[in-house]
């Protein structure tokens, strides 16, 4: 072969094989959002909410069976709000440990705002699993569950879509449930300022963070 | 069956079930195959020992490219990613340049071709270690990891790039004396400590970055639950300082102690030879001496 022919023949199979993996590429919800939030014009990173909405009036249950009612329980402080469940294999375990962590990087703690999961899955999520999957992040971020009716109420309200059944979980751990993938920021008024979808990084929360304790 | 190309970034829940790239088949095949049809083609007999580091190297490609180590370490964990570019620099590269035969190398590169200008051109030491940093500081970016290992193309163009610097780095240190291009000691332990060093920058931000520096692993699904990326960050960064600059450490010194038992065996030759040239010259003089001793050894010749 000749110095020529080989380099022709080492170009044509670069240029086939870059062709066939460019058209094979899969576009996912990672590959779009791994560079985080952009910044917004007044220097945050979560979105501004222009609609009037407010902390849900709905009663919800904490772990203890305790009722809680929404509306009312975390006024006074900032409130961080989240639907999930603890079967999620990616976005809720990312945003709770994103928020958690970006906590403690910037000396933010429980006393001074609200972490709220409540689960969209009441057939799986007994207060006892909740606990224990909350633990993993931060015992203090509160857990609430309620028949679905009542969590269908609340995400309403918010103008969020119901809990849907995707099909199952490619882990074998039962279905996959879509679910409002982003985290509702309430100011101490119940009054909701922001959202951050799913994509918020560490490094988006600890510019935040400061702001919600100091704004809010 | 899932069949992908090569391993990128899906953002999909990890499952240990069994997904072939098939490029990195096709890559390996043809690494394989090409060598073993130069020789063929060339009526030469495979070299044992050079043979088994070309396999070997191409194993070493094989192993980290391929599923589940190439997944992990594209998709999910930094730790992974990053001991996959050790072992295609500090590994797979070194084994690879070594396989390759003087005479393919010729074959391959002949004298006074453009190709052969461009090896000699990249491969002249001071552009080598340019080359290699360049591609290590460039692929290891946050944008440039975000960007592109969240595609099967951009993924193959960053793992051709740590292969490709990697050969073109290693080929001065370990290309044999008589080659052009070839440096020996001590220019030679400079150069690859002086890449250590320099290894040590992305590793330093990799373990001291107090956040995640990439959001292809933050936002990845998590393989556990309490799943830190700060922690896997650490580890990655301890991959490419500990392991990496362990690796290239111990094949400087295992050169360099190479190099110094060479220079010691040409000493110990050079100083027989001198010490039987000192022989043969006092003998020379002995004979040179001896007719005037003759007749005191051997008595007064007769007439």
């Amino acid at each position: 072969m000749t110095g020529r022919s080989l380099t022709t023949h080492l170009v044509v199979a670069l240029a086939v094989f870059g062709v066939i993996a460019a058209g094979c590429s899969p576009t996912t919800s990672t590959a779009l959002s791994a560079t985080g939030l952009e910044a917004q014009p007044d220097g945050w990173r979560g979105i501004p909410i222009d609609l009037d909405r407010e902390l849900p009036d709905v009663t919800l249950l904490d772990t203890a069976n305790e009722p809680v009612e929404l509306g009312t329980e975390f006024l006074g402080d900032p409130t961080l709000l989240f639907f999930g469940y603890t079967s999620c294999p990616d976005i809720c375990p990312i945003h709770l440990a994103a928020i958690s962590s970006a906590m403690r990087e910037v000396g933010v703690n429980f006393d001074d705002m609200d972490v709220v999961f409540v689960s969209v899955d009441p057939d799986r999520d007994t207060p006892e699993r909740i606990d224990d999957y909350l633990a993993n992040f931060n015992t203090r971020i509160t857990g609430l569950h309620s028949d679905i009716e009542v969590v269908g109420e609340a995400l309403a309200a918010l103008d969020l879509p119901g809990p849907i059944v995707e099909g199952p979980d490619p882990r074998g751990e039962g279905d996959l449930i879509g679910h409002p993938a982003q985290v509702i920021g309430f100011d101490s008024d119940g009054q909701a300022q922001r959202v951050w979808p799913f994509g918020a990084r560490r490094s988006d929360w600890t510019v935040d963070l400061p702001r919600i304790i100091d704004e809010w | 069956m899932n069949v992908a190309w090569w391993c990128s970034s899906t953002g999909q829940v990890w499952t240990w079930r069994y997904t072939p790239f098939i490029g990195v088949w096709l890559v390996a095949g043809t690494m394989i195959g090409g060598y073993v049809y130069s020789h063929r083609r060339a009526g030469r007999a495979l070299d044992p020992k050079r043979t088994r580091q070309w396999v070997l190297g191409v194993l070493a490609l094989f192993i980290v490219s391929e599923w589940p180590i190439g997944q992990l370490g594209v998709g999910y964990l930094a730790t992974i990613g990053i001991g996959r570019y050790v072992v295609y620099t500090m590994v797979a590269a070194p084994l690879l340049i070594s396989g390759i035969p003087t005479w393919l190398v010729e074959q391959w590169f002949p004298q006074g071709s453009r190709r052969q200008r461009a090896l000699a051109t990249l491969t002249y030491w001071p552009i080598a270690l340019l080359i290699f940093n360049a591609v290590l500081f460039g692929t290891h970016l946050p944008v440039s990891i975000d960007t592109l290992k969240a595609t099967q193309l951009g993924s193959f163009t960053v793992d051709f790039l740590h292969l490709g610097a990697a050969l073109v780095w290693w080929w001065p240190a370990l290309r044999p004396a008589h080659e052009r291009n070839s440096i020996q000691e001590p220019i030679r332990a400079f150069y690859l400590f002086a890449s250590s060093v320099l290894m040590f920058v992305p590793a330093a931000f990799l373990t001291f970055s107090p956040l995640p520096l990439y959001g292809l692993y933050e936002l990845a699904p998590p393989l556990w639950l309490s799943f830190d990326p700060v922690q896997d960050q650490q580890a990655a960064g301890i991959v490419m300082n500990v392991i990496g600059g362990f690796v290239l450490w111990g094949i400087i010194a295992v050169m360099f102690m190479r190099w110094a038992k060479e220079r010691e065996a040409a000493d110990t030759v050079t100083r027989r030879e001198r010490d039987a040239r000192t022989l043969e010259r006092i003998a020379a003089l002995d004979t040179d001496a001896s007719p005037s001793d003759a007749p005191s050894a051997t008595g007064p010749t007769q007439p």
